[in-house]
């Protein structure tokens, strides 16, 4: 069984997101996800101030074996990387809802958030695939 | 089709992967593997075990049996004894590539040819083909396991489980084991001092289960296929349906050491003669990433100017080097310390043309 905590959101992606406040989110990708991939060895993250768009590409995660895709899951401005995932990818692995995480966005309304996936709903997509 | 150690992958909780119909381990949970990049390095510098029982067993026995398949398989089977095993193809017509095989030299009169899973029905069937001098060629694929022991302590393993022989690479040696005698043979597919062996399915259980109790007491691990492919990319090992197919040639991928030119004949040797006088126009040559990226298979590759030069084969993150690695055909012209680009999904990562492996082979240490 996969770790799916309840105090954040998720897509069906794969993705969590945190809100840091009332309009900025962290966001990385699930204990599901990081377990499907296998070792993490390469993340390719948007820039700073770049603008992103709910349900558009912005960022690669790639294991030894294959390449997914990351999504921005809210529209908004991206305010912050996580320098250190890129440096050591097997950070996602190894705490995927903590130091794993990959970047931040802020100007984010916050009915977008809540319009996101709880943690019970997300977990039924993780059993059903 | 099944591998005889199929149980002890799921009861481990191997992700496991679909290869040519047989469902194989790709990788392991710790503390039995612990993922790829775990698995690779305890390869690199430890012992690392491998169920490789997909790959494929035929029997080829009878009076002239090693002259009979010396005239099919492309290398030449005299330039081994009986107790040596050989690197060697198996071409059609075209010169392009129906296997790479290992070929198990037990005698004049008995051989052990070794086939990828996928290509094993194949091979079957052109050996059987012409087989025009009553010989038993057996097609055995579910009568052993194979099971690998790849690593720097893999010799002293074998020594705690009694199964140890002193080995020059590619030769093999019979051993016992619970009254049962098989196949020790010092074979790889890691780059690292190896062995692999080949138990009768009935009593391969039970060898695992040995190997791999002193394997994970002497700091080894269970290893998956995900480990051997980028073990064997490391090494720029050619892998058939990436870099040797049917539409690329032994000349293409740059592996004309394994055709025994001074044969006469054997399958393909007209249109690879042919290939050899005129030249190739394409060479399989290693990439070394310049910039963080991973290449994959399929990518396209170009010079300075833009045009495209080539198409990788096989690309993976080095779990040694970390950084990105490829195997691509490139244009023959193209030398080694040369810059290209490749594009990776949109961007263009710099590479370097280097001469594999990529990191150093210590299959013949002792």
């Amino acid at each position: 069984m996969s770790d799916i905590p309840t105090h954040l959101k998720y897509t069906a992606e794969h993705e969590w997101v945190e809100s840091l406040s009332t309009d900025t989110v962290r966001v990385g990708i699930t204990d599901f996800a990081q377990h499907a991939l296998g070792d993490i060895v390469y993340v390719l993250t948007p820039k700073v101030g770049e603008s992103v768009r709910a349900g558009a590409v912005c960022g690669e995660v790639e294991s030894t074996k294959s390449v997914s895709e990351i999504y921005a899951p809210v529209n908004g401005t991206i305010s912050a990387i996580n320098d250190a995932v890129v440096a050591n990818p097997e950070t996602i692995n190894t705490a995927p809802y903590s130091s794993g995480w990959l970047f931040e966005v802020s100007s984010v309304a916050a009915q977008e958030v809540d319009a996101l996936l709880d943690s019970s709903a997300y977990a039924t997509i993780t059993l059903g695939t | 089709m099944e591998s005889p150690l199929l149980s002890i992958h799921t009861t481990l909780g191997a992700k496991m992967g679909d290869f040519a119909g047989w469902l194989m381990p790709l990788e392991y949970p710790a503390p039995v593997g612990g993922g790829t990049l775990t698995e690779h390095q305890a390869v690199r510098e430890a012992v690392g075990l491998f169920d490789v029982s997909h790959l494929g067993k035929i029997s080829i026995v009878g009076p002239g049996a090693k002259q009979w398949a010396n005239q099919i398989f492309t290398n030449d089977l005299n330039r081994i004894a009986a107790g040596q095993a050989q690197y060697s193809l198996l071409c059609n017509d075209e010169g392009g590539v129906v296997d790479d095989v290992i070929i198990y030299c037990h005698g004049d009169d008995e051989l052990l040819v070794v086939p990828n899973a996928a290509n094993a029905e194949s091979v079957f069937a052109i050996l059987q083909g012409k087989n025009s001098q009553g010989l038993s060629i057996a097609n055995r694929h579910n009568d052993f396991a194979v099971i690998a022991v790849q690593g720097p302590l893999s010799q002293e393993l074998l020594r705690k489980v009694g199964l140890h022989q002193d080995l020059e690479y590619m030769s093999f040696a019979q051993v016992t084991f619970d009254g049962v005698t098989f196949t020790l043979c010092r074979t790889g597919y890691s780059g690292e001092h190896g062995y692999e062996l080949l138990p009768p399915s009935e009593i391969a259980v039970r060898v695992w289960n040995e190997l791999s109790r002193e394997a994970l007491a002497s700091g080894g691990k269970i290893a998956g296929l995900g480990a051997r492919d980028t073990l064997r990319t490391e090494m720029g090992y050619p892998l058939h349906g990436h870099e040797l197919s049917l539409t690329i040639s032994p000349l293409d991928a740059n592996i004309s050491w394994a055709i025994g030119w001074r044969k006469e004949a054997f399958l393909g040797h007209e249109a690879l003669r042919i290939q050899q006088a005129k030249g190739v126009a394409r060479l399989l040559r290693g990439l070394l990433l310049t910039e963080r990226g991973i290449p994959r298979g399929g990518m396209l590759v170009r010079n300075g100017a833009g045009a495209v030069v080539g198409e990788i084969t096989s690309g993976t993150f080095s779990p040694t080097l970390k950084e990105g690695i490829a195997l691509a055909l490139i244009e023959s012209g193209i030398e080694v310390g040369e810059q290209l680009m490749i594009d990776v999904r949109g961007r263009s990562l710099g590479a370097v043309v280097v001469k594999p492996p990529f990191v150093p082979s210590h299959v013949r240490d002792q």
